[in-house]
């Protein structure tokens, strides 16, 4: 606990020692049983025919293409949403238009929509009896139930990720940096090369972090347009679903087990980041 | 004369990254959604109302909300409890428990849904135990409580923490030489500090609650009228190829979701508003 | 360079920044612009260095007309008010910025770089500190090398936005004397805003006294003391 000194008067901005040990008593005991619990759940599932069972699951085809369709997606839609993301906070934060607060709350808007809502508005716009869809599909590209309407619910759900995390520390920064930049003769390009990126660099990383977990995990959006065709369209986490629906119990936690080690390498590189580059990142300044 | 709706100016790149913000926003974002209200026009708010107004749509509505509502507010104390203990108590294995709360946030809903499955399931570990108690949690409401929990459980604690780490000692210390004991200090000084963090966490909190799927479906075993949330209502109409009936639902999920961003924002304007008074 | 300002003004939505003002700096002059807080200062400034557009009116260099150049054709040397020191590069790779920049066919090569860097250095009074990063100077330290960096594009004009706004008062004067020095040698016509009259008065060849988007005043120090030309300059000196 806390460097209370024990026979002296506690200071006066202290809780009672009886009552630091009660609330801290509850968070452990809370956080073991609500996340840390399952997140063995998912080891422990997994292991239950041993090792070998696990590995023999993941070398199964429907597996490793469900992981390769995962990685391709993450692939396409990272960079997609940090392109959108720098592009966005350049815009919102380097100029003065009307509007601006409407177009946050917009970029915003997908936290707050429905993942299956979000694949139903993807479907209504691309399937094949809608206006586009129909037109697409003639054309021999369709985008529903196949990968490009994967990409774009997984763009749709992790929409607001980079530009949520850049806009406030390119407010915080402020813009005369890169006019001193513009005044010594720099170029637009060379003064987002050199003097704005250096100084997003960290929230950049973190901001692509957390999208791409998100990107690899997306459930809810791409179920619904993913049409679940084993081995093409299935991603890992839809793949998981198909496996323990049909009891597959083993090969379904073998594969979760995969994205619980990205989830947890994720966390690791989120709270290095948190920790050696604590002022340059808006999520720990954010109230 | 108005201000102008682009101020002039010698940054230079508008074009591009206007044109990369709004052909991204609109492609990704605006017209998809503007698709599915197209589709609910055409349906026309009778046609809505009348699938929405039905028991099994009422009840899943009925049943999402009711229920993150139910997770929202177990998540704001034990939320708020978290981000104190965090921010302001050191011991052993701290670090590690801060890296836990975001966990929900990095765990794919999917893994989330099925490793609960696994917990609470009536032969899993935590289920025996409670079946022994005559309390069956997986399959029912109680389950999917739990997984609402789960996923909406960093929200108030993220945005809490930040708050408290910021406050400045003296205020309590004022506090307490003005003869106020430690209990009173934390209702009426500490408290209101935290109040307007605590409800942005809360109603996202919610928000999540309200339309989360992935880690749900697994553990709420889907009766109609019972554990059936209402995204699986609009899953289940898509796979039967009834897309005025998903479309419907999901113009009724969209005004909750709007009316819950509104009230965040609303939330956060008041806040800053509060927070300007000091 | 001859810097003459014609008609200039600056609306911001309905409020005037700057109501229309002219004004003609000699070549080679050290000119202030004095008024009080929110008198248009800093906005003059920034449409005299191409940071900012004139709603209406004209800014001629040596006679051209220089209103429709861009920030960086303009070549000026600007000092911010907070600086603007480029936090995550060192004092030589924030001077060296400007020539680094320049197009292939007019940059100087890397030893001709580290040789001007050296000298303006040299020139700042603090050789030594070329490796350190901006966190590491103390005020006084990041105004001088601000001023090294503006310096090494070889602008036409030198603008500086309060100087010593953010100085204590004993390196306040110092600093003074420095800029005076370094204007004296280069003979660049010198821009500096403040809202110290002391300053002004102590430091310009010629000072415009503004208020509220207007220009009170222009004239040499001595002439705005004894003759001040509105109850506002008058009270304004006098304060
Ligand atoms: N970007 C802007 N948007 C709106 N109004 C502005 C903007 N920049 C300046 N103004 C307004 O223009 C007026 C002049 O501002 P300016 O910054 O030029 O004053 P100043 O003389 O430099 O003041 P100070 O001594 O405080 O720096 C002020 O009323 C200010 O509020
Ligand atoms: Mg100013």
């Amino acid at each position: 606990m806390s460097d209370i000194p024990a026979f002296h008067h506690r200071s006066p901005t202290t809780e009672a020692p009886a009552l630091q040990w009660a609330l801290t008593g509850i968070a452990v005991l809370g956080l073991a049983l609500l996340v840390l619990a399952p997140l063995v759940a998912v080891f422990a599932e997994a292991l239950a025919d041993g090792a070998g069972a696990a590995l023999r699951s993941l070398a199964n085809p429907d597996a490793r293409a469900a992981i390769r369709l995962t990685l391709t997606i993450a692939a396409i839609s990272v960079p997609l949403n940090a392109v959108f993301g720098i592009a966005a906070a350049w815009f919102i934060t380097r100029f003065d238009f009307r509007g601006k607060a409407l177009l946050i709350t917009l970029i915003d808007l997908p936290f707050s929509v429905s993942p299956v809502v979000a694949g139903l508005c993807i479907v209504l716009m691309f399937g094949s009896n809608s206006l586009v869809g129909g037109w697409l599909v003639a054309q021999g590209a369709p985008v529903v139930f196949a990968l490009p309407g994967i990409v774009l619910a997984t763009l749709f759900v992790t929409f607001p990720f980079v530009a949520r995390e850049l806009i406030p520390v390119m407010i915080e920064q402020g813009r005369s940096e890169e006019e001193a930049a513009l005044t010594l003769g720099a170029s637009g390009w060379r003064v987002f090369r050199t003097v704005t990126l250096p100084n997003i660099r960290w929230a950049l990383m973190y901001g692509v972090l957390l999208c791409n977990a998100r990107a690899m995990g997306e459930f809810g959006a791409v179920a619904v347009v993913s049409g679940k065709i084993r081995g093409q369209t299935a991603t890992m986490p839809i793949t998981i679903e198909m496996l323990y629906q049909e009891y597959l119990s083993v090969a379904a936690f073998s594969l979760a087990v995969v994205l619980a080690l990205l989830a947890l390498v994720t966390l690791l590189l989120k709270a290095g980041l948190e920790r050696r580059h604590a002022d340059q990142l808006a999520a720990t300044h954010r109230p | 004369m108005g201000r102008p709706l682009i101020r002039r100016s010698a940054m230079p790149g508008l074009g591009l990254s206007m044109g990369i913000t709004l052909t991204l926003l609109s492609l990704v974002v605006l017209l998809p959604i503007g698709a599915l209200l197209a589709k609910g026009a055409s349906y026309g708010a009778a046609g809505i109302w009348e699938t929405v107004n039905r028991p099994r749509v009422w009840a899943a509505l009925f049943l999402s909300f009711r229920l993150a509502l139910a997770a929202a507010l177990f998540n704001l104390v034990f939320g708020l409890v978290l981000a104190w203990v965090l921010a302001r108590y050191r011991f052993v294995g701290r670090r590690l428990l801060d890296a836990a709360v975001d966990l929900p946030f990095a765990l794919p809903t999917a893994v989330a849904g099925i490793a609960l499955t696994a917990l609470y399931a009536p032969n899993g570990a935590f289920g025996q135990v409670a079946a022994r108690l005559g309390w069956q949690i997986a399959y029912t409401q109680w389950g999917i409580f739990i997984a609402l929990v789960f996923v909406g459980l960093p929200f108030v604690a993220r945005s809490v923490q930040p708050v408290i780490e910021e406050i400045d000692r003296e205020i309590e210390e004022a506090s307490a030489s003005l003869g106020a004991t430690r209990l009173h200090t934390l209702r009426r000084v500490i408290l209101p500090i935290l109040t307007p963090a605590a409800l942005t966490g809360f109603a996202l909190s919610l928000a999540r609650g309200v339309g989360e799927y992935g880690s749900v479906i697994f553990i709420a075993g889907n009766i109609p009228r019972l554990t059936e949330i209402a995204p699986l209502l609009i899953v289940i109409q898509l796979e039967e190829f009834n897309y005025d009936a998903a479309a419907a639902i999901g113009i009724a999920m969209l005004v909750i979701s709007l009316a819950m961003l509104l009230s965040i924002n609303l939330i956060q304007i008041w806040s800053r508003r509060s927070l300007q008074d000091v | 360079m001859h810097i003459e300002i014609d008609e200039i003004s600056r609306l911001f939505g309905a409020t005037a920044a700057l109501h229309p003002v002219s004004l003609s700096v000699p070549s080679g002059a050290l000119v202030a612009l004095l008024g009080p807080s929110g008198s248009g200062k800093t906005t003059l400034l920034r449409i005299l260095g191409g940071l900012e557009f004139p709603s209406s009116g004209r800014v001629l260099f040596d006679g051209q007309d220089a209103t429709g150049l861009s920030v960086q054709e303009r070549r000026a040397g600007f000092v911010f008010q907070s600086y603007a020191l480029f936090r995550h590069m060192t004092v030589s790779e924030n001077i060296a910025y400007g020539l680094k920049a320049r197009p292939r066919a007019t940059r100087p090569n890397p030893a001709e770089i580290s040789r001007r860097v050296a000298r303006l250095l040299d020139l700042i009074q603090l050789p030594d500190i070329g490796a350190r990063y901006p966190a590491q100077l103390s005020g006084g330290q990041r105004q001088r090398v601000a001023l090294a960096r503006a310096l090494a594009i070889e602008p036409r004009m030198l603008l500086l936005d309060e100087p010593f706004g953010a100085l204590d008062a004993k390196v306040r004067k110092e600093l003074r004397q420095g800029l005076r020095d370094i204007h004296d040698n280069t003979g660049l016509t010198t821009v500096f805003v403040t809202h110290d009259q002391e300053e002004a008065m102590e430091l310009a060849d010629l000072v415009v006294v503004m208020s509220m988007g207007r220009i009170e005043q222009i004239g040499r120090p001595q002439d705005i003391r004894a003759r001040p030309a509105t109850p506002f300059v008058r009270s304004f000196i006098t304060a």
